[in-house]
C-alpha cells in the first residue's frame, strides 16, 4: 500500500511522489512508459530509486551517463536481468555481446520473459506460505537515467525511436519503462517520429521549499533564513547552494558560539536586534561568496594556513586571488604568455614590439581622438567581444617565445624566502627550442590553454588560438615577473 | 552469419516451396519508410521474387508517412501494385464510442456485479456531461490519434480514488491539465533572478536587431542595465557564466551553430528559444521576479 514514509525524506515533493505512485499503481498493474523531466538536483533519480526500494519492486537501473554508448547500455541491462556481475573472476565479460538494437530487442525479450517467470514462481510459492508481509508481484521495471545524453550519441536518430518504442515492441504487460531526463520531451522530437511516453514534470524548488530542505538538519530554523535570500537570487539548484552555504554557515556558527557576544532570543525586539547584529557581521562574507562560483575549497590547505601563520593568514587569503593556484613549468608559462600575446596582438605589430634593438616606442605620437577614431575604436572593441581571440600559426608562437625569453633579464629575487630563510635566486636561462619545449605546446593544447583551430585556407598549416582570459595571463606573467602590459596592444 | 544473398536465396526457395504446397504467405513490413532508405535491396529482391516465383504471397507495408510510396526507386515502384489504404484518426462519433468501449467494465468480468453496474452508470453520466465533452473536444482537437486518447485515459484512470473505485470528472480534469503542458513556461518559472536578467538582456539585444550576439555582448548589456537603473543584482562574470550554462541546459537558449568549433562558451553566438510572449508570461508567473525586469519587458513589448 502507498505509505507516508517516502514524502518525509523529500520535503516539498509530495505532489510529485503522489503522481509517481498513482502512475505505478498497486501491485501488478501494467503501466504506459513514464517520462520524468526536471532541472538538475530536483530529486528525480533519488525519488524514483527510493520509491522502488520502499515498494520493494524489482527494477533495472541504468544511467546513460555511465553507459556511454548503445553497446554498454544494452549489455548493462542484460547483465542486470541475468543477475550477472562483471568481476575479475570472469574477466569483466558481459553475459552476452550485444551491439545492435535488433539483437538487443531479442535478448531483452528473452531475459524479461525469464525474469517474469522466476518472479511468478517465487510469488506463487511465497504467497502460499504467507511467511513474509511482503507480497511478490510479477512486474519488472526498466529505468533509464540521464536520458538527454542519448541525443548526443552517434546513432541517436535510430536509438531514440527504438528506446521510446521499446514498450510497444516488447508487448509484455509485466514490464514498466521509466525515462529520467533533464530536458523536456519536446527536444526529443525528430523527423522520424516516435511513440510519446507520458510526461511528468518535477519543478524546481521555491524559496520556502529550499529553506525546508536546508533546515531539515538544523534546529532554530528562523535564525538561518537570512542567509538564504541573497543566494537564492543567483541560483536555485540545491547542489550549488549547499556548497556555497558551508563556509558561510561556519562563520555564522562562529559568531553564535562566541562566548563574548550575548544573544538573547526572549523578546521579539531582542530577536530583531540579534538578527541585525548577525547579519551585519555576516554581510561582507555573503557579499564576497556570492561572487564566487560555488567551488569546493580544499579544506586542508586553509587549515594549514591558519595553523602556521596566525596573523598573516587573513592577508594570505586576500593575496590568494592574485596568485596562480596551479603549478606550471617556467617554459610552459612563457609559452602561455606568448600564445596570449599572439592571439591578442595583430601580426603586424610583432616587429615593433619585439625588436631587440628598440623595444617598444612605436607609439611616440598620440593622435587627437577625432570622432571617427572613437567610432572605429568602439567598432574594434565590439569586434573583439564578438569574434574572440585571433588565430596564429605555430611559427609565430615560437618566434615570440624566443624573443621574450632572450630579452628577459636575470634578476635575483630577495623577497622570496624559503623555510631556511636563505634568499632564493630566480634564474632564467636562455631557452633553446629543444624538443622538451615543443612538447610543452602539445600539453598546453591538451590542457585547453591553446586550442587548435581549423587550418588556414591559403597556407594549409594549422592555426592555434589562445583561450586564456586576461586575468590568468596577468597572473602567470606576475609569477614570472614579466611586464605583460608593456607588450599588449591597447586600441 | 549468412550474407544478404544467401538469405535472399533462402527466401525465394521457401516461397517456391510454399507455392507448390499451396500455402499463402503474408509478409508485413512495419515502418515501411525505413526500408525505403538507402539502396532498397530488400524491397527489390522481395518484390522481384513476388513476380517471378509462382507463389501465393502478398507484401503489406505499413507506414506513418503518406508519401512512403514516393520514396521508392523506379524499379521497385514498378513492381508495386499501387493500392493504398488510408487509416484516419477516429471521427467524433467514433471517439465517443471508443471512450465508452475502453472505459466501461465488461459485464462478464470476475468483479462483483453490483460494483460493475455502479461503475458503468457513473461512467455514462460523466461521458454525457457537457463540460466533459467540451474539455475532451479541446484536448483532442490538437491531436486526436488513438495514442493520445490512450495516454489521456491512462492518466485519468491512474488518478482514480482507490477507496471508492469509481471514476469521477475530477480524474479526467487532472489528466487534461497534465496533458496540456507548457514546457518553456515551466522552465522560466524555475529560473533564478540572474537567469531572468540574462534572458531579458538577450531579448533587448534582439530588439535592437543585432543579428548575432554572444555571452560577452550579453554581459555588456547587463552592465548597461545595471549602470542606468542601479539594480542590486550585479554579479561577477563567472557566476553569470554559471547561470548562462543553466539556461543552455534547460534549453531556453542555444548556440546558433552546433559545430563546436573549439571556441569557448563566451564567444559562440547564441539565440533565444523562447518567444517574447512566453518570456513575458514567464516573468509574470515567476514569484521572485524583480519589478525592474517586468518594466524592461513592457518597454520591449511596446517597441515591437
Amino acid at each position: 500500500m502507498i505509505s507516508k514514509r517516502v514524502p518525509v525524506s523529500f520535503p516539498a515533493r509530495s505532489t510529485q511522489i503522489n503522481e509517481v505512485l498513482c502512475h505505478l499503481g498497486p501491485l501488478n498493474s501494467p503501466m504506459l512508459p513514464l517520462f520524468i523531466y526536471g532541472g538538475a538536483s530536483t530529486g528525480k533519480t533519488s525519488i524514483i530509486l527510493d520509491t522502488f526500494r520502499h515498494l520493494k519492486r524489482p527494477f533495472v537501473y541504468s544511467s546513460c551517463r555511465t553507459c556511454y554508448s548503445p553497446k554498454v547500455l544494452f549489455e548493462s541491462i542484460l547483465n542486470q536481468l541475468a543477475f550477472h556481475k562483471r568481476v575479475e573472476e570472469n574477466g569483466y565479460v558481459s553475459v552476452k555481446k550485444c551491439e545492435k538494437p535488433s539483437d538487443f530487442a531479442n535478448f531483452l525479450r528473452e531475459s524479461l520473459v525469464n525474469v517474469v517467470d522466476i518472479l511468478k514462481e517465487k510469488g506463487a510459492k511465497m504467497n502460499v506460505k504467507k511467511t513474509s508481509a511482503y507480497t511478490w508481484g510479477n512486474m519488472v521495471y526498466l529505468i533509464f537515467d540521464d536520458f538527454e545524453l542519448v541525443r548526443e550519441w552517434d546513432k541517436s536518430s535510430t536509438i531514440l525511436p527504438f528506446l521510446f518504442g521499446l514498450y510497444r515492441m516488447l508487448g509484455l504487460p509485466e514490464v514498466g519503462i521509466i525515462f529520467l531526463s533533464k530536458v523536456s520531451p519536446d527536444s526529443y522530437y525528430s523527423n522520424s517520429g516516435h511513440i510519446e511516453p507520458i510526461p511528468l514534470y518535477f519543478p524546481g524548488y521555491s524559496e520556502k521549499d529550499l529553506r525546508e530542505i536546508f533546515m531539515q538538519k538544523q534546529e532554530n530554523s528562523e535564525r538561518y533564513s537570512i542567509v538564504l535570500k541573497p543566494f537564492f537570487r543567483v541560483t536555485r539548484q540545491v547542489d550549488e547552494l549547499s556548497i556555497a552555504f558551508r563556509p558561510v554557515y561556519e562563520k555564522y556558527c562562529q559568531l553564535l558560539n562566541d562566548p563574548g557576544s550575548n544573544f538573547s532570543w526572549e523578546t521579539k525586539q531582542k530577536r530583531e536586534d540579534a538578527k541585525k547584529r548577525l547579519y551585519s557581521h555576516l554581510a561582507p562574507y555573503i557579499r564576497s561568496s556570492l561572487n564566487e562560483v560555488f567551488e569546493i575549497s580544499p579544506l586542508d590547505t586553509e587549515a594549514k594556513a591558519d595553523e602556521v601563520k596566525g596573523k598573516a593568514s587573513s592577508k594570505k587569503r586576500g593575496a590568494h586571488d592574485e596568485e596562480l593556484d596551479f603549478h606550471m613549468s617556467v617554459s610552459a608559462k612563457y609559452l602561455l604568455i606568448s600564445a596570449f600575446l599572439a592571439s591578442r596582438n595583430p601580426a603586424t605589430l610583432d616587429a615593433s614590439l619585439f625588436d631587440p634593438t628598440g623595444g617598444l616606442d612605436g607609439r611616440k605620437k598620440r593622435k587627437k581622438c577625432s570622432e571617427k577614431a572613437t567610432e572605429q575604436k568602439e567598432m574594434a572593441e565590439q569586434e573583439l567581444l564578438l569574434k574572440g581571440p585571433g588565430t596564429f600559426p605555430l611559427e609565430r608562437l615560437l618566434a615570440i617565445f624566443q624573443c621574450i625569453t632572450s630579452v628577459e633579464d636575470i634578476s635575483v629575487d630577495e623577497e622570496v624566502d624559503d623555510d631556511d630563510g636563505a634568499p632564493v635566486v630566480n634564474q632564467v636561462a636562455q631557452y633553446d627550442l629543444t624538443s622538451n619545449v615543443l612538447l610543452q605546446v602539445s600539453s598546453l593544447c591538451n590542457a585547453n590553454f591553446i586550442s587548435k583551430g581549423s587550418s588556414c585556407p591559403l597556407e594549409g598549416s594549422t592555426r592555434y588560438k589562445s583561450t586564456v582570459s586576461e586575468e590568468l595571463a596577468m597572473k602567470v606573467a606576475r609569477s614570472l615577473k614579466f611586464p605583460l602590459s608593456r607588450y599588449l596592444f591597447r586600441r | 552469419m549468412a550474407s544478404f544473398d544467401d538469405n535472399t536465396q533462402f527466401v525465394i526457395g521457401m516461397l517456391r516451396e510454399c507455392g507448390l504446397a499451396h500455402k499463402t504467405i503474408i509478409i508485413v513490413l512495419d515502418e515501411f519508410h525505413r526500408f525505403a532508405q538507402g539502396k532498397q535491396r530488400l524491397l527489390y529482391s522481395l518484390l522481384d521474387a513476388m513476380q517471378s516465383v509462382t507463389s501465393q504471397a502478398v507484401v503489406i507495408g505499413i507506414s506513418c508517412r503518406l508519401d512512403a510510396d514516393q520514396l521508392l526507386e523506379k524499379r521497385v515502384r514498378s513492381r508495386l501494385s499501387h493500392r493504398k489504404l488510408l487509416f484516419c484518426p477516429p471521427s467524433k462519433e467514433e471517439l465517443d464510442r471508443l471512450l465508452e468501449c475502453l472505459l466501461s467494465l465488461p459485464v462478464s468480468s470476475s468483479l462483483p456485479q453490483s460494483y460493475i453496474v455502479e461503475f458503468n452508470k457513473e461512467l455514462r453520466k460523466i461521458l454525457a456531461d457537457k463540460k466533459f465533452k467540451d474539455t475532451i473536444d479541446t484536448l483532442l482537437s490538437s491531436d486526436s490519434t488513438v495514442d493520445q486518447i490512450l495516454r489521456f485515459l491512462f492518466l485519468s484512470v491512474s488518478s482514480m480514488d482507490l477507496k471508492t473505485g469509481i471514476l469521477s470528472v475530477e480524474n479526467f480534469m487532472t489528466a487534461v491539465v497534465r496533458m496540456n503542458r507548457q514546457p518553456k513556461l515551466e522552465c522560466t518559472k524555475d529560473c533564478s533572478i540572474l537567469e531572468l536578467y540574462i534572458l531579458v538582456c538577450m531579448k533587448r539585444l534582439e530588439m535592437r536587431e543585432q543579428v548575432s550576439y554572444n555571452f560577452n555582448s550579453i554581459m555588456k548589456e547587463y552592465k548597461a542595465i545595471h549602470d542606468s537603473f542601479q539594480t542590486p543584482d550585479y554579479y561577477a562574470r563567472n557566476v553569470c557564466i554559471r547561470a548562462f550554462e543553466h539556461l543552455l541546459q534547460c534549453e531556453l537558449i542555444s548556440f546558433m551553430d552546433n559545430r563546436r568549433n573549439n571556441q569557448s562558451i563566451e564567444f559562440r553566438p547564441v539565440k533565444l528559444l523562447i518567444s517574447p510572449y512566453e518570456l513575458h508570461q514567464g516573468l509574470k508567473l515567476n514569484q521572485s521576479c524583480p519589478t525592474i525586469l517586468q518594466k524592461l519587458m513592457d518597454q520591449i513589448g511596446k517597441r515591437s
